[in-house]
């Protein structure tokens, strides 16, 4: 009892030095009693440039359905049946190096970076994705847009918040989250971004797809600013993915929070407790 | 080096509060009812996105030797975890606790390494849903 006690407070003093040290994909956000000012461009707009990181209590990461009451999704027939498919004859597209799309991406746990001009804004992904929005509220959707990951995007400000909206989207290869959850070629976005203070980003997303979802329903987010010098690495998805030929379907069980994962794994080996050779 | 197994340690503990980062599911390659402890000489070492790699000769109880692959998480996760590719080379032993693939290849999710110079890290995928990293 007494060395479990000392290694809970081992455990709780390095805690803090582990963390200091490291430069974790998420943090912890704390809020400010006096937030820094919302950034803003020439014109006037909010800046929503910045590399931007999850937060530690969005919960569950990866789950389109977190803001819906039992994480549960309104999937119509159709859906039921793109669900099934995804999970017990799909390989996850972003392991095979397949774009994630929106709005697959605001619900991952993997930072990103924003650069905003006058008449564009680029959203840069952790596996070297990007997606260029254009700002115009004059232009409109295409009659027929070529299907893509992220769709036809066009970007508008509404007063201080930049609303992107999005049709014209993929309905294969295409999981909307880490839960193999489907989308058609349906989709229609609806992202709402804002900047409340300079720390901060925010994204408040509608998602309808009348073919799979039976109501259109909502995804908000807040990201936190990452220091000054961190900004995304070069990473090439398909350099050695060996996992390709080793990946089964699906995303294996869904927990009961909401995650992917495994119940009730075997436990590993005592780790070693000596360097091996000396 | 105490403090520094102790902050590796701690590292490996705190995985379990992280959300969903990963490449894949651990769960879509690894079985988490087959937990194996590997001990090898490397013999390849690929510090690649969007994983690392490590090959390791096992010798097995009647002299013969297998051809293992550990697989850990991106050269970026290891670097965060103080693995840094310079701690290694060709020929080091080194002790590898994991899962093996569901496939029944000659792989395994590399969960935790124990380095030559006795450290102990964290190999796996931030927040691929595995043991250890919920």
């Amino acid at each position: 009892m007494k060395n479990l006690f000392l290694l809970s407070v081992a455990i709780w003093a390095f805690s803090t030095a582990a963390l200091a040290q490291d430069n974790p994909l998420t943090v912890v956000d704390v809020k400010s009693a006096n937030p820094k000012p919302t950034p803003r461009t020439a014109d006037g707009h909010p800046d929503l440039s910045g590399y931007w990181k999850g937060t530690r209590d969005t919960v569950p990461g990866g789950n389109i359905g977190k803001d819906l009451p039992g994480l549960k999704l309104p999937l119509t027939p159709a859906g039921e049946a793109a669900l099934k498919h995804n999970l017990t004859a799909t390989i996850d597209p972003e392991s095979l190096c397949i774009i994630g799309g929106i709005p697959r991406h605001n619900a991952s746990g993997l930072p990103f970076e924003i650069l905003q001009g006058a008449k564009k804004v680029a959203f840069l992904y952790w596996y070297s994705y990007f997606r260029l929005i254009p700002i115009d509220a004059a232009r409109k959707h295409s009659d027929d847009p070529d299907p893509s990951f992220f769709g036809e995007e066009i970007g508008h400000w509404e007063g201080d918040t930049l609303v992107i909206d999005s049709i014209g989207f993929k309905d294969e290869k295409v999981w909307i989250d880490e839960n193999a959850n489907p989308h058609s070629d349906a989709l229609h976005v609806v992202e709402r971004w804002t900047r409340p203070d300079a720390d901060h980003i925010h994204v408040e997303t509608l998602i309808e797809d009348p073919k799979f979802y039976t109501k259109s329903f909502k995804y908000s987010r807040t990201w936190v600013l990452g220091k000054p010098d961190e900004e995304l690495q070069e990473y090439s998805c398909s350099e050695n993915n060996v996992d390709k030929d080793h990946l089964g379907f699906g995303p294996g069980p869904i927990r009961p929070d909401g995650t992917r994962g495994y119940i009730d794994p075997a436990p590993l080996p005592p780790p070693i407790q000596k360097s091996p050779g000396k | 080096m105490k403090v520094r197994l102790s902050i590796l340690l701690t590292g490996f503990l705190l995985a379990g509060s992280l959300p969903l980062l990963a490449h894949h599911s651990f769960a879509a390659e690894f079985d988490a009812g087959k937990a194996i402890r590997l001990t090898g000489a490397l013999t390849k070492i690929e510090w690649t996105n969007p994983h690392t790699y490590f090959y390791i000769d096992v010798k097995e109880e009647n002299g013969s030797v297998v051809k293992w692959g550990c697989e850990a998480g991106s050269p970026g996760a290891l670097t965060r975890r103080g693995f840094k590719r310079g701690d290694i080379k060709l020929g080091d032993t080194i002790i590898v606790d994991g899962y093996r693939a569901k496939d029944g290849s000659r792989l395994i999710d590399a969960r935790r390494v124990t380095l030559p110079d006795g450290r102990v890290v964290s190999g796996a995928s931030a927040g691929d849903g595995g043991p250890g990293n919920q």
